[in-house]
């Protein structure tokens, strides 16, 4: 085999220097950490959004405010609306609320600002308003009313707990997962598939046949682009650790971290979901013409593992439902559909298990299919092989094909 | 001589076309065999199945010494017809490359590959990528990631076309060179005046067929007609002995057909006696190797 690792080597080092490998593996986690900084810099933005706001006028006809309670700072209360609106238009405040007569019998409060109202200062004056709706209650009470439930989500299957401002991070982790599942496979696949097609192309492949096997050349470019995705899975999970590490600061992020059981099946997924996908590029890459006709190809494979996207809202709704289900089970669909449940809750360690097996055993099939039909394929130029002929090639023992007309003798 | 390949009725169909058929040859080391025949006659299936990218459906084919394996693929260097480099790569990593793939150490292939840039005049271009040499060059290139590993066994189709004069010299001193440290050749071309004078043996393959297979002058003189060729003046018809006078395809000299008891000698020696005829060339009408493989693709064509 040391000749298939010879062929590993050369396509790791020749692609891993490639523009468009360093920035799917390099650049982008360093855009998204960028964007991360940027939303970071809004938020902190936007806490001093109160203040440029500056004082917060309240006109009360409805007798809640009378002797007002715990009145924030910068709270001014005016008679009527006529001199608050007096006063914002002197920029005195910058913004007031009206609460009608009527506020307890429907609930509506008018806000005048002269700019959109930061999401703080709303909390600011509910606040304000439970605590002078509730002045003959219990501070605790007060404080339950304005905050009732300070949410940990204990998932059932990996007891992962998490702050309930947090929930976020728990279902973008996976997604990020999948991100870099389809980012890496897609990437290094369709580098295995353009190789086979140039070499194809250029004639390298009259003297790579000549040399080594065709499960050789085969096995040693899997490995070689795997390793290339490898490097490309691991360059983002340690943008992740950075981005976690940094990220404390932002409610989102707080108290995430990659949990190694999501790592250790992630990989798991990765690793077969690649070398299915890759096989079968691979084989398409040996049956296609030109590299327009084996991306057009390609394309419906790959959208095939991204199909569990469009059913996003299911997994939320009906975890445990059929479709969901039969997309955790289904090989081409269940590395993304995994992945993407285990932020969303427990999966049943036995479906787990039966999908890892369906995966396994489907990839296991796959590379032999793609060897078979890359072994025959290898030698045919021209037009691309009929779907009739590509089964004939699978039933029948591994032989080469060649194109009698071009090819004889000249 | 050892035998390099031992070709042992073999045949092959695709489907319903039989591309070769009952084929049976051998190839020495230490000689250059041409393998000769119209296009689609089965060469190149031929030198597949040496090759072991396709099976014969029958037949044994032995490659130095045994049946062909990973170890023995080694051993031999191949240059296809359609040349096949990585375009966007340099010269000396495509070769180096190729060489490990042969089982050269790396140091060893790269080492070697400029060595052979240098032999080849195209030390400058080491280090420029393939697509930017001219066909030419990327021939010659090509050539050396054949020869690169020393194999004992070489299968070069058309050598050298795409080639100029001085780089087809270059190319022919390579081969003859291969030979004479005894290596075997193997070589598929239609440049027959090239086999005329630099291939020992051949084989001629119609419709999937052996048709001829020899000594290259074995084989010519098999063909060669009862007839001696002269340049020069005198009224040829009026010798004794020839049966007929015909002028030759070219134009340029004339074929004197001779008569069942001449010799070509007592032709040659009548007229050095006599003072009204002149001679410049005096050959037996041996025929151009071009002319007998036309010969035999005509026939071949009637006899279907």
């Amino acid at each position: 085999m040391s000749k298939a690792w010879l062929i590993a080597r050369r396509e790791f080092v020749s692609n891993i220097t490639k523009g468009s490998f360093l920035f799917a593996a390099f650049g982008v986690p360093l855009v998204v950490i960028a964007l991360l900084f940027l939303v970071f810099f809004v938020i902190a933005q936007s806490e001093d959004d109160t203040e440029r706001i500056g004082a917060v006028g309240y006109v009360d006809q409805s007798g809640i405010f009378s002797d007002a309670v715990d009145v924030p700072e910068d709270f001014v209360a005016y008679e009527s609306a006529e001199t608050a609106r007096a006063a914002l238009d002197e920029s005195e405040i910058g913004a007031y609320f009206v609460v009608p007569e009527n506020y307890l019998a429907v609930g509506n409060i008018d806000t005048v600002s002269r700019t959109s109202l930061p999401e703080a200062l709303r909390d600011q004056f509910d606040a304000f308003l439970i605590s002078n709706l509730g002045r003959d209650l219990q501070p605790e009470q007060i404080e339950r009313l304005i905050e009732p439930i300070n949410n940990t989500v204990l998932t059932l299957d990996n007891g992962r707990r998490l702050q309930s401002d947090a929930l976020l991070g728990l279902l973008f982790t996976p997604f990020i997962f999948v991100f870099v599942f389809l980012l890496g496979s897609q990437t290094t696949s369709s580098y295995l598939m353009s190789g086979i097609v140039e070499e194809k192309s250029s004639r390298v492949m009259e003297i790579l046949v000549t040399t080594v096997t065709p499960f050789q050349l085969l096995f040693g470019k899997i490995i070689g682009l795997g390793a290339l995705g490898l490097v490309q899975l691991l360059a983002w999970i340690g943008a992740g650790a950075i981005v976690l590490s940094l990220g404390q600061g932002i409610p989102a992020l707080q108290g995430v971290t990659i949990p190694l059981d999501l790592i250790v099946i992630g990989l798991l997924y990765f690793l077969l979901g690649y070398f299915l996908l890759a096989s079968i590029f691979a084989g398409v890459g040996a049956v296609s013409s030109s590299e327009q006709e084996s991306r057009q190809l390609a394309g419906i494979f790959s959208l095939g593992f991204s199909v569990p996207f469009f059913f996003i809202t299911q997994f939320l709704t009906d975890p445990d439902g059929p479709l969901v289900t039969f997309l955790s089970l289904f090989p081409f669909t269940s590395p993304v559909t995994i992945m993407m449940r285990m932020g969303f809750g427990a999966i049943p360690t036995e479906q787990l298990i039966l999908s890892i097996i369906i995966l396994l055993v489907t990839t296991l099939i796959v590379v032999w299919a793609s060897a078979r039909i890359f072994r025959w394929a290898l030698l045919l130029y021209g037009k691309r092989p009929s779907f009739g002929q590509i089964i004939g090639a699978l039933r029948r023992s591994p032989v080469m094909a060649t194109t009698p007309n071009e090819s004889a003798g000249r | 001589m050892a035998t390099a390949i031992q070709v042992d009725h073999i045949s092959k169909s695709y489907g319903s076309f039989q591309a070769v058929r009952d084929l049976t040859f051998e190839v020495y080391s230490g000689e250059i065999f041409a393998m000769l025949g119209p296009n689609g006659a089965g060469k190149s299936t031929t030198i597949r199945m040496i090759l072991d990218i396709l099976k014969p459906d029958s037949g044994i084919i032995r490659v130095l010494g045994g049946k062909i394996d990973e170890s023995i693929k080694n051993r031999i260097g191949y240059l296809p017809e359609e040349r096949g480099l990585y375009r966007s790569v340099p010269v000396v990593d495509v070769m180096t490359y190729l060489g490990t793939l042969k089982g050269l150490s790396s140091n060893e292939a790269r080492k070697r590959s400029l060595a052979y840039l240098d032999k080849l005049e195209l030390g400058e271009f080491a280090k420029k990528k393939v697509s930017d040499l001219s066909k030419g060059m990327q021939q010659k290139v090509q050539f050396a990631v054949t020869v690169l590993h020393d194999p004992e066994l070489i299968i070069i189709d058309e050598p050298f076309s795409g080639l100029d004069p001085v780089n087809t010299l270059i190319v022919e001193g390579l081969i003859k060179e291969f030979r004479a440290k005894g290596g075997a050749v193997v070589m598929s071309t239609h440049q027959m005046y090239q086999v005329e004078y630099l291939a020992d043996r051949l084989v001629m393959i119609n419709r999937g067929q052996q048709a001829l297979y020899g000594q290259v002058d074995e084989v010519r003189n098999r063909y060669a007609l009862p007839a001696v060729i002269v340049e020069g003046e005198g009224n040829w018809a009026a010798l004794p002995g020839i049966e007929r006078v015909e002028t030759e395809t070219d134009g340029r000299g004339t074929l004197l057909f001779l008569k069942a008891n001449t010799q070509a000698d007592d032709i040659l020696e009548m007229i050095a006696k006599r003072d009204d005829f002149h001679v410049r060339r005096f050959e037996l009408a041996v025929p151009r190797l071009n002319d007998i493989f036309i010969q035999v693709v005509e026939q071949g064509r009637l006899g279907a």
